[in-house]
């Protein structure tokens, strides 16, 4: 873990959801793996006042890549940086997706700010299936950003401009059924809180193992504020260091 | 090449090699930020609330950033006493600075067991007493009227050895006859000052940004009201003070220093930026090195106050 300076290679929108930054840091990059994250400063003048986290999206050649959704006043702030500024990264910060899913089926169920993440993952690990959920056709991700995938992708939107209509849990409910022994799956998860709920409430209905990654408004990342707490079966954890990524078997109901 | 400034810090019989510390609770529990740089080049190290019991702390959210500044309700989670003794203490130990204790409870009665507790542990130097977390049920009655803050002092000075620190809220309603009740009853320095309560909305579902509903505020939006009550108390009195809020770089410090602080602590900046302390003591080095004093004790307390007449000019 460490504190850096970085330079902006690139900063653009890349469809309606989702921005994309990447900068150069031999140290941020190095053994990074999915479902970990950094905490970047965005201004060295005390406002926006704290640091904003994000998951790597892609590691490649020293380059990192993240993947971000215009949220808050820190995200819109973000959006006006330009190649040649510079940033404080903090990182890499988390637990990762576990790297052992048994030999089991790997499902990824993945929306909002959880999509980057889990595309890593998904180019990382050999994976069944990357299942998307998101508003409409606009925020598909073009499918340049999904060309090392080898997983199949499904896409659900609210609106039925693309893909199922409706939310990636009839998606994951499709991919259940389909399944003769759905014990044999493993479900990664990440996204609002409302849709990992309904995902671990429908592998829990199913007997299957899986993990979500949980992000809480977090300030410190090094585990000190106790600011991003998850309830689990032992006691409070911290999102940023004893987490993000939890086995659903660790989360109470 | 110039010599490095003196910040040696005499304060409650302690030396500290200099005057810089963390505020409790922005600094994790232990080994947080040992990642970042060794805590000896601390002045000191003023540890999370600790309590009788464990406790949970509050439900999520907990935090809420606002501008310049955080509002939080942890709510004092932490393992209790017992773990404190069996698996903090030992590790600070082996560092070489000292180690502030910070305590806080319910009643006279938990802050006595917990300075007898803490009494005549190799590696403790101090107690800090939190009179003033807004975040919990009674955590401000003791600085809410004089005689309260007077019991409490005095309990605990009777119980223990240690110097003990008294930390105020600047929502003390009087707050001068508070210090001087903390001051009477043999408090040997005050830590000033703690977050200060605020809260938070979100409009579109019309709940608070915090599930406690009011949390403290920190971070530079409250520096001018830490500086002013510093400022009041060091006026006032002739006591040690550990000065804290919104206390991010050199020159916030060395405001502190200048209005009569004794130590000061760096506090929520430590989440946003792990080196702070670091920077604050080197910056504090260069702008003395720079001025040409070759101590810390040559600025501190040496506001230069001017009286002016009506007319706003300066008078001779």
């Amino acid at each position: 873990m460490r504190d850096e300076w970085v330079t902006i290679l690139d900063n653009r929108k890349i469809n309606q959801a989702y921005w994309k930054l990447s900068f150069k840091s031999s140290f941020l990059s190095r053994s990074v793996l999915p479902g970990q994250f950094v905490n970047v400063l965005l201004e060295d003048d005390s406002d926006p006042f704290l640091r904003r986290p994000f998951s790597y999206y892609r590691t490649k050649n020293q380059t990192i890549e993240i993947l971000y959704e215009v949220l808050g006043r820190g995200t819109r702030l973000l959006t006006l940086k330009k190649k040649g500024d510079r940033l404080k990264v903090l990182g890499p910060l988390g637990k990762a997706f576990t790297q052992s899913a048994k030999g089991k089926k790997q499902i990824l169920v993945a929306g909002g700010v959880g999509v980057p993440p889990l595309v890593f993952l998904a180019e990382y690990q050999r994976v069944s299936h990357l299942l998307i959920g998101c508003g409409s056709k606009g925020e598909v991700l073009p499918k340049s950003e999904l060309k090392n995938v080898k997983a199949q992708v499904g896409y659900a939107t609210e609106d039925g401009s693309y893909g199922k209509a409706g939310f990636v849990t009839l998606l994951l409910h499709e991919v259940i059924q389909r399944e003769k022994n759905p014990k044999n799956l493993f479900i990664q998860t990440c996204g609002p809180h409302a849709m990992m709920e309904a995902v671990i409430k429908m592998a829990r209905k199913f007997g299957i193992e899986g993990e979500a990654s949980i992000d809480e408004r977090m300030a410190c990342g090094v585990g000190a504020c106790l600011g991003c707490m998850v309830k689990t079966h032992d006691g409070y954890k911290t999102s940023c260091v004893e987490g993000p990524v939890f086995a659903f078997c660790e989360l109470e109901d | 090449m110039k010599s490095k400034p003196n910040l040696k810090t005499k304060i409650a019989e302690l030396e500290f090699k200099n005057p810089v510390t963390v505020a409790s609770g922005t600094f994790g529990s232990k080994d947080e930020y040992a990642k970042f740089f060794s805590y000896e080049k601390l002045g000191a190290v003023i540890t999370k609330t600790v309590t009788r019991k464990p406790r949970t702390g509050n439900a999520m959210p907990r935090i809420w950033e606002t501008p310049s500044g955080m509002l939080n309700a942890i709510g004092l989670q932490n393992k209790g006493i017992d773990d404190f003794i069996e698996n903090k203490i030992p590790y600070f130990r082996r560092i070489k600075t000292h180690l502030i204790v910070n305590i806080a409870g319910e009643s006279v009665d938990d802050f006595v067991y917990l300075a007898k507790q803490l009494d005549g542990i190799k590696g403790v130097a101090a107690l800090e007493l939190n009179l003033s977390c807004p975040n919990v049920d009674k955590g401000l009655e003791f600085c809410s009227k004089s005689s309260l803050t007077y019991e409490l002092v005095k309990a605990v000075k009777e119980t223990t050895a240690l110097p003990i620190f008294t930390k105020l809220s600047p929502e003390a309603h009087d707050f001068l006859n508070v210090v001087e009740a903390a001051i009477k009853a043999g408090t040997d320095g005050l830590s000033l000052i703690n977050t200060i309560r605020g809260m938070a909305v979100n409009v579109e579902t019309m709940k608070p940004r915090l599930a406690k509903v009011m949390g403290g505020l920190s971070g530079p939006a409250i520096r001018p009201i830490a500086l002013r009550y510093v400022y009041e108390a060091k006026s006032h009195f002739d006591i040690p003070v550990i000065a804290k809020g919104g206390i991010a770089t050199a020159q916030d410090a060395l405001e502190f220093i200048i209005v009569g602080a004794d130590l000061v602590a760096v506090g929520t900046a430590n989440f946003v930026n792990p080196y702070a302390t670091m920077e604050v003591i080197e910056g504090i080095s260069r702008y003395l090195n720079t001025h040409g004093y070759r101590s810390i004790a040559e600025i501190r307390g040496k506001l230069k106050t001017e009286k002016t007449n009506t007319m706003g000019t300066t008078a001779g």
